[in-house]
């Protein structure tokens, strides 16, 4: 192919017609265990949560196990309505669904879907997984063209750290590697090998840098372990935030000796497998499984060099997993042992992927269960924008806790005949409603079933502080709503 | 070396630049009046917040006032205010005449001068108030805005009478009169008449609309040269309850409110304020010194539906207001005394007083107010929620003072003393820091502890500085960075 007709192919391209180019350079996609994944991708109006945003598509790579089964980041079908796989060469297809999705770790395993023909997947070479590669060693990542061929380019691993890639605040370890990329369909997502075994997924591309972020194969694996153990539980947690011992005059205070390291506790959740073990705010600890912690929080790593400590727990361990800590409290030291347990369940969930949000629309008052996503929804400045009890409230949540399990909200009111005065009322904390304590959405849908002296009487933290409804006029209005499109006027969790 | 154009909330401050001069009188008694108006020059010095140990900014402008009796000039407090130097000078004058503020009320914007020397301004014309004028009637502001130097005169309507915001402290309403004439920086303090007498005197425009002036009418500036009768202003008094418009039917059927348009739920009732104890939330005000509240929370004074707490606006503290309200269907009478509420001013912008704060170990201590919110702009939910809250929820009871960190200056004692500067400061040596003092004691003792830790709110570890090195500490950081100074606490001096 002479370089004289590139503009000429361009143009062709670049209004959709299929020119089949044949390179033998690249290798056939099918023996490298490749296909597509095509997903589209609806997520809940946080707004009017009854209500789907727009679809949009994404389109990304899956790796083939050997056990047929089909890996994936998990952002790639979080909150899919539709899942595909595609042949590299688009000559098959088969409708998929999710055997297990990580958001955390930002990893999901798929199967074409039950009764589905997907005979053409078995066709398929299969990637066996690796164990882990050190910083410099050379890795490949596949990308596929449009006409079906693998490409493969070569990187470098350049460092290696605790990355959230997906659910913000969650950190798994990650290769950071060095590639140039070229930009090619179907890039959403991408496997990463070397010598031949699947050893990672690319979660992020950074052109700039041109610096990739790749799930390495420890979570990669401990994930398939979790998933083929039976159900996949997710990725254990110690239940504890932790401040640095970095300052000299805090150490001090401590009793901290110069040759020790320590990460000073500084809050315990409660029911954590750290609030089991005893460990209590005020402790700083000294070693995890062995392994010294620095004042910075890193421990030496047999394969990776300095760690976060992190990783001792959330990347080496499955749920159920003891763990030995030894801590310093009132300066002595001392032994715990942990049980590691999935994160506590907290008032104010930090992600919401493919759980529509629970609301409860009564005569035109639209309640709703706080999550970050719906902070996150005021926009790029969404933590100076959003309403200050409720950002304090997910930046406090054991402030808020008073027995609840979530924080119900008044999030709008819909001007409505029950709703006169109420307008400008929104994103207030709802306390009470007909006498009975709100802990939950499931708690208010109950608590309005009966209104007191004829009245709804619902208690809220800010002014006007309570909100009466006529219980017959806000019927009414319900039923009006439903008749004019609403879908429903409550989804529980 | 203007003071034009304090933009706050879209309202626009009225004095400025520069010069004036001599004419010809037209008609025997306006002259008379324009000799009465006088421009204001002043040299000012805001404090600055930021490095509250230095003297602030220097700077200057110009505004109008006006003659209401033998010595006494009356103007604008934002055109006085942080003032070093004011001088008045006379139409027609080229000489400028030291003066002196002698009663200035931030929270209505009105200020009392007199000049050291009176003799240049006897036999002056002492300017007489009117009252409150018609809407559409025409009006007249005199005074020396930008544009030229010589006394300005425009005419206009009385286009709208309502209950505004003042820009000069952001934090207090009152009566407001709009009008039509064109007013303009430097016309701040300047009288506004109608049939000779004065009626308002300007002080504020609007910065996204044409041809609508302010004017501070009579029923204030009355107040306040009552209020100054005993020799110093005492400040508006206020009901202390907030309250939230009866518009529900379902609302009004709960609390008992009978279907005839009278009525205004209370939300909520000022701790220590005048009807603490006495109000509830959930009462609901029928009428307010025998005048009837309406379900928007509105009275009637004099023809026109102003806001319920017009009728405090021309009260005093120690003065009596009659409630009639109802509590779960029964009518109650009872009647209040004003009083004083001094918490409330944290919201309002200070000014000409210098900055207290305290510095321990490279850490700067401020305490709370509207200046230091709007220098440091805090991002913190947690600062913004104290200072939203610190009336309603009654902090001051605890906290004289919401004590902030507000700098952490370099040095090898605080380079890991990170994520401390814009937070409240809750606890130093395990004792609930109460005000600026209080901190400044804690941090001054004679017998400190061994470590000294403070502990900030919604900040996992305390800050840890060990007592020995306090000393050395503060000298070296104190000359390193300029600050000449470890303290100012204001009038209150340390009990130690």
């Amino acid at each position: 192919m002479s370089c004289n007709y590139l503009p000429f192919l361009a143009l062709l391209l670049s209004i959709g017609g299929a020119i089949c180019l044949s390179n033998p350079a690249h290798a056939a996609a099918e023996s490298e265990g490749l296909l597509r994944i095509n997903t589209t991708i609806q997520t809940h109006n946080v707004a009017q949560p009854w209500e789907l945003n727009q679809p949009s598509r994404r389109r990304g790579l899956g790796a083939v196990l050997e056990d047929g089964n089909i890996l994936t980041t998990g952002e790639m079908a979080a909150n899919a309505t539709y899942i595909e796989f595609e042949s590299a060469d688009g000559a098959h297809t088969v409708p998929a669904e999710v055997i297990a999705i990580d958001y955390e770790a930002n990893l999901a395993l798929l199967k074409p879907e039950a009764g589905a023909d997907g005979e053409w997947i078995k066709t398929l070479g299969t990637l066996p997984t690796g164990g882990s590669a050190k910083p410099g060693e050379e890795v490949d990542i596949w990308q596929l063209e449009d006409n079906g061929d693998a490409i493969r380019t070569a990187g470098s691993i350049r460092s290696v750290d605790l990355l959230s890639t997906f659910a913000s605040g969650h950190f798994f370890l990650c290769y950071e590697v060095k590639a140039s990329m070229q930009s090619a369909s179907s890039s959403y997502t991408l496997p990463v090998t070397r010598d031949g075994k699947l050893i990672g997924i690319l979660a992020s591309y950074n052109s700039k840098d041109q610096i990739c972020d790749v799930v390495s194969p420890d979570i990669l694996n401990q994930f398939l372990k979790d998933v083929r153990g039976g159900t996949h539980e997710g990725f254990p947690s110690l239940g504890i935030a932790t401040v640095l011992t970095e300052d000299p005059q805090f150490r001090k205070w401590l009793g901290l000796r110069e040759d020790q390291g320590g990460i000073y506790v500084s809050r315990v959740l409660p029911g954590s497998g750290a609030a089991e073990s005893g460990l209590q705010e005020g402790d700083v600890i000294l070693t995890l499984d062995g392994h010294g912690i620095d004042r910075r929080g890193y421990y030496q790593d047999a394969s990776y060099g300095r760690l976060s400590w992190s990783h001792l727990v959330r990347g080496s361990k499955q749920v159920g997993e003891k763990l030995a800590l030894v801590i310093m409290r009132d300066g002595k030291e001392k032994n715990l042992e942990a049980t590691l347990r999935r994160p506590p369940d907290s008032l104010i969930p930090g992600h919401m992927h493919d759980k529509p949000p629970p609301y409860l629309i009564k005569g035109g008052l639209v309640f709703q269960e706080l999550t970050r996503s719906y902070l996150e929804a005021f926009g790029k400045e969404w933590r100076s924008r959003a309403p200050l009890d409720l950002l304090d409230a997910l930046n406090n949540p054991e402030d808020y806790e008073e027995g609840r399990s979530r924080l119900v909200f008044l999030s709008r009111v819909i001007r409505t005949p029950a709703t006169i005065g109420y307008d400008q009322v929104n994103n207030r904390i709802v306390t009470e409603a007909n006498g009975q304590k709100i802990t939950d959405m499931k708690s208010l849908v109950s608590a309005l079933q009966n209104p007191k002296d004829g009245v709804h009487s619902i208690r809220i933290d800010d002014v006007p502080y309570v909100i009466y409804l006529d219980p017959k006029a806000s019927d009414s209005v319900d039923k009006a709503l439903l008749q004019r499109g609403l879908p429903a006027l409550e989804r529980l969790p | 070396m203007k003071k034009l154009l304090l933009p706050v909330g879209g309202a626009v401050l009225l004095c400025s630049g520069p010069f004036s001069m001599g004419q010809k009188g037209p008609a025997a008694a306006n002259a008379d009046i324009y000799k009465s108006v006088v421009r204001i020059e002043c040299a000012t010095q805001s404090a600055d917040y930021r490095t509250p140990w230095n003297s602030g900014r220097f700077g200057g402008g110009t505004g109008s006032g006006f003659m209401i009796g033998p010595n006494q000039f009356m103007t604008n407090a934002h055109v006085v205010s942080n003032a070093n130097r004011v001088l008045i000078t006379r139409r027609g004058s080229a000489q400028k005449h030291p003066a002196r503020v002698i009663h200035i009320a931030h929270d209505c914007d009105l200020a009392l001068l007199e000049v050291e020397d009176e003799t240049p301004f006897e036999g002056l014309k002492y300017l007489e108030f009117g009252d409150v004028p018609a809407l559409e009637s025409q009006v007249r502001a005199i005074g020396y805005p930008v544009g030229g130097d010589r006394i300005s005169v425009t005419r206009g309507v009385v286009s709208r009478i309502d209950f505004r915001p003042y820009a000069h402290s952001i934090v207090d309403s009152h009566l407001v009169v709009q009008i039509d004439a064109a007013i303009n920086p430097g016309n701040s303090g300047g009288p506004v008449l109608q049939d000779g007498k004065v009626v308002g005197v300007a002080f504020q425009g609007l910065r996204q609309a044409d041809n609508t002036g302010y004017m501070i009418p009579t029923p204030v500036i009355k107040r306040f040269l009552k209020d100054v009768g005993d020799g110093s202003y005492d400040k508006y008094v206020d009901l202390g309850i907030t309250e939230f418009p009866l518009f529900n039917p379902a609302m009004r059927k709960a609390l008992q409110v009978p279907e005839n348009g009278l009525g205004v739920m209370v939300a909520s009732v000022l701790p220590t304020g005048p009807c603490d104890g006495i109000m509830e939330p959930g009462d609901v005000l029928l009428s307010i010194d025998g005048k009837p509240v309406d379900n928007a929370g509105n009275i009637e004074v004099e023809g026109e539906k102003v806001v319920l707490h017009e009728v405090v606006e021309r009260k005093f503290a120690g003065d009596e207001v009659a409630l009639e309200f109802l509590r779960k269907g029964e009518k109650k009478n009872v009647t209040i005394t004003l009083k004083a509420f001094p918490h409330s001013r944290i919201y309002a912008v200070r000014y000409g007083e210098r900055p207290r704060f305290v510095f321990f170990a490279g850490l700067v201590f401020q305490p709370l107010d509207r200046n230091l919110y709007s220098t440091y702009g805090f991002d913190s939910p947690r600062v913004r929620k104290i200072f939203q809250n610190y009336v309603e929820d009654a902090i001051f009871k605890e906290r004289e003072d919401v004590v902030v960190i507000t700098r952490v200056e370099s040095d090898r004692l605080t380079s890991f003393i990170t994520g401390f500067k814009g937070t409240v400061v809750d606890e130093i040596n395990g004792e609930k820091v109460r005000d600026l003092n209080h901190a400044y004691e804690l941090l001054y003792a004679d017998n400190l502890p061994e470590f000294i830790t403070i502990k900030c709110n919604g900040l996992a570890r305390p800050i840890v500085i060990p007592a020995a090195e306090v000393d050395s500490a503060n000298k070296r950081i104190m000359k390193q960075n300029g600050i000449f100074r470890s303290h100012y606490l204001g009038e209150k001096q340390p009990a130690s």
